[in-house]
């Protein structure tokens, strides 16, 4: 079995606001080709690093990102710079780029390599009066809309764990070459795919724009209340929960009162469920009173055996020891012959039954350099 | 052609939101989606526009009563001529229904048909139920999104659904080209729980490769040391700025802006490394300085200088006062059957040559049951009418 994108070259010029776009298309198959300076790319040098030392080849934030990625070097700047990389251009089906608006002449390699799919990851889109201006992930998710509604009431505004504006803007740049592909096969041409992250976080957004445009609403944060009113941490005996009020309610009332803890909640009033939206905060405290007499795994098994979707609020690491993505193969044990040993990367974001998820060891700088010669 | 999937159907059993986002870019990318409802879905009021219209935008909804066995032939009929069946209940729902992928292939060997779970289609698992926030809780986003220290606070909304959703859509588009590379459908296990694990980044191969745990950092930088980073408070009710500054330069035209005090000439701060060394006490002068500054204003000015810098914009910021969003028309204003226009999301990249775009408003619940049972399956107007009274269809 191989991948679906099998026999597609991509050239890889992103920074780390786009990295995930050729990984996302190495993963599905793709000979994706990280063009990196003659001193390795500015990624890595991204904490953290492998035991913690810094060293361009033990970055950890580089190896997530450039896992199954083949890697040349390329001096764009050099004289010879810019016709290294058109030549290798005019051999690639796609090119990632993240430059500021106007510093790639993506129009002279396009008109070199019609077939050419550019995609181009920009702070604010190609276009408009904001296109010169940057940002980081975190002004994007600030721009985007994303920090406002993320936090306690009474605290900041909180940005996401992982660099989600440029996971968003990657995914859709992946989402806008693979409809090129496919437009290629019918038209012949290549075209650009311009994607900004400020409107890529604004389109990862839930119930924001939507209550605007059709209310005038603005949400503000609320803490661990869902803006549905329907889930809210709690606190059980040795750690978080998230509460739920959309499962089997009955189910739910049943159990609280098989603990003697039912009052509260036996209500027929509750059997509505914009009464227990409305009554959110009254019903999550009586949750949590009845919660506290509970460890986290008793709760959550009890709450799955009735199927009410309740979960676990745990750090990241858990991941690593979590029965159903071993059982999944979602980790990836991943050689790194100068470490003498493996190391689990995460794996497929979805599993294509009859195509290869591709995940592989990142490469050292100028790994491929014999093997592409721009 | 005009757009990529033009010519291609999807009949779409999702719901809420993970599975809507997934089919609303196919249906921007061309795709006719024909969304397959039941009677007395959930919906986000206002069918047309808003949240619910933004989901739906461009769908054809068909109200069947999946209940009822005739109503699932109906859906076996339309399967039979869809490139792409999607769906995203909990695991056993679909075959319960007798629409899995074995019986939808029976009926089209090269369909191509999408399972969105919450865990996966295998694995022990497979059959708990989640939502976009327990997926959220359960791969660290609830509790590092935090201040440092703190207890958790997590996303306010389910980033996961959104995650999963556009996730899906690649995963379409990708089973797409490879059918056609070798003429085979197949069946695509989106697990929510994984797309949105996927996405946690880099400190899960930290704790995999160095061990150790994980701590809420706040507003931190998780993209290399910055200082100053994060969020400060501006003039108003609840107006904040993002600001990153990442190298001296950037330290340098920060400081320009600020103006003659004296603690953007302190020593400490000189160097990166200072300044995330004492990043609290420069913090600490950043706010008192945004404090009484226009969020707007002060954006526009560090912009211009050349420092990266951005309000953290409320919905209306976002909808009704952002200039550059209004030029790229990410929102657009559809008309509907009924004469009203409503406001809607677009897709948020541009394709030079074939663009995608918002291919109508959200439908109204059965809107398109008599064109669809018409013009697909060609029953006539009595099969239809006797459908409707025996409450297959509505």
């Amino acid at each position: 079995m191989s991948g679906a994108l099998a026999g597609i070259r991509v050239l890889d010029l992103a920074d780390q606001t786009g990295a995930l776009a050729g990984k996302l298309l190495a993963g599905l198959g793709a000979d994706v080709v990280l063009v990196e300076p003659p001193g390795g790319s500015p990624l890595r040098a991204i904490p953290p690093f492998w035991h913690g030392a810094p060293d361009p080849e033990r970055s950890l934030f580089f190896w997530f990102y450039a896992a199954g990625k083949r890697g040349i070097t390329l001096e764009r700047d050099a004289p010879d710079g810019a016709q290294r990389l058109a030549r290798l251009a005019e051999h690639a089906d796609v090119l990632i780029e993240t430059d500021a608006p106007g510093r790639l002449d993506v129009d002279a390699l396009r008109a070199a390599n019609p077939r050419l799919v550019v995609a181009s990851i920009t702070p604010f889109g190609r276009s408009g009066p904001y296109r010169d201006w940057k940002a980081s992930d975190t002004v994007a998710q600030a721009m985007g809309g994303m920090l406002y509604v993320n936090g306690h009431p009474d605290g900041p505004p909180l940005r996401s764990l992982g660099l989600q504006a440029y996971h968003q803007a990657s995914i859709f740049a992946a989402i806008g070459i693979v409809s090129a592909l496919i437009a290629r096969d019918t038209t012949g041409r290549g075209q650009l795919v311009d994607v900004s992250l400020q409107a890529a976080v604004a389109a990862a957004l839930e119930h924001v724009p939507g209550f605007w445009h059709q209310a005038g609403l603005v949400h503000a944060r609320q803490g661990t209340l869902h803006w549905t009113r329907y889930f809210r941490v709690g606190r059980c005996r040795d750690g978080w929960v998230m509460h739920c009020t959309v499962g089997d309610w009955t189910a739910l009332v049943e159990w609280m009162k098989a603990d003697g803890m039912g009052a509260a909640v036996d209500d027929r009033r509750f059997e509505d469920l914009t009464t227990r939206r409305d009554e959110a905060e009254r019903l999550f405290d009586a949750l949590d009173a009845w919660a506290a007499r509970y460890t986290v795994a008793e709760l959550v098994e009890g709450a799955q055996l009735r199927r009410i979707p309740y979960a676990a609020v745990r750090a990241p690491e858990a991941l690593l020891r979590d029965p159903q993505l071993a059982a999944r193969g979602f980790f990836v044990p991943i050689e790194h012959p100068d470490l003498g040993g493996e190391i689990p990367y995460p794996g497929a974001p979805f599993l294509l039954a009859d195509a290869l998820w591709r995940v592989a060891r990142p490469p050292r700088i100028g790994e491929h350099d014999a093997e592409l010669v721009g | 052609m005009t757009r990529p999937l033009d010519g291609i159907r999807v009949l779409d059993f999702t719901w809420v939101v993970a599975g809507p986002v997934t089919t609303r870019i196919l249906a921007d990318l061309g795709a006719e989606v024909i969304k397959i409802e039941r009677p007395g879905t959930l919906d986000f009021g206002d069918r047309r526009g808003g949240l619910s219209g933004t989901l739906m935008r461009g769908k054809k909804s068909v109200m069947l009563d999946l209940n009822r066995p005739r109503a699932i032939e109906i859906a076996r009929r339309l399967a039979a001529v869809s490139d792409v069946v999607i769906d995203n209940f909990s695991a056993r729902v679909m075959t319960n229904l007798g629409l899995d992928y074995d019986a939808l292939r029976a009926l089209r060997p090269d369909v191509i048909v999408v399972r969105m779970t919450g865990f996966g289609l295998t694995g022990p698992d497979r059959d708990h139920v989640s939502y976009g926030p327990t997926l959220q809780a359960l791969t660290g986003y609830t509790l590092l999104m935090a201040e440092p220290g703190g207890p958790p606070a997590g996303f306010g909304y389910s980033y996961s659904d959104l995650a999963g959703g556009n996730l899906g859509a690649l995963a379409v588009l990708t089973a797409l080209w490879h059918r056609r590379r070798t003429g085979r459908g197949q069946l695509v296990d989106l697990a929510q729980s994984e797309a949105v694990a996927s996405l946690v980044g880099p400190v899960v191969l930290e704790r995999a490769a160095n061990g150790g745990t994980s701590a809420s950092a706040g507003n931190a930088s998780q993209e290399g040391p910055a200082a100053p980073h994060g969020v400060y408070p501006c003039a108003g009710a609840d107006r904040w700025i993002a600001i990153t500054v990442f190298t001296d330069e950037e330290w340098r035209r920060f400081g320009r802006c600020v103006g003659s005090v004296a603690w953007t000439a302190d020593a400490r701060f000189a160097t990166r490394e200072g300044r995330v060394r004492h990043a609290a006490a420069l913090d600490a002068l950043v706010a008192e300085w945004t404090r009484t500054r226009v969020a707007e204003e002060l954006m526009g000015e560090l912009q211009r200088a050349g420092v990266t810098a951005g309000r953290v914009a409320d919905a209306e910021d976002l909808c009704a006062r952002d200039p550059q969003l209004a030029a790229r028309g990410h929102f657009v204003d559809v008309p509907t059957r009924e004469g009203r226009t409503v406001r809607i999301d677009g897709p948020p990249f541009v394709l030079s040559e074939t663009p995608a775009r918002v291919s109508g408003p959200g439908p109204l619940l059965g809107e398109h049951t008599d064109e669809v049972l018409a013009t697909i399956l060609g029953l006539d107007e009595r099969e239809i009418a006797a459908l409707r009274a025996e409450r297959v269809v509505g």
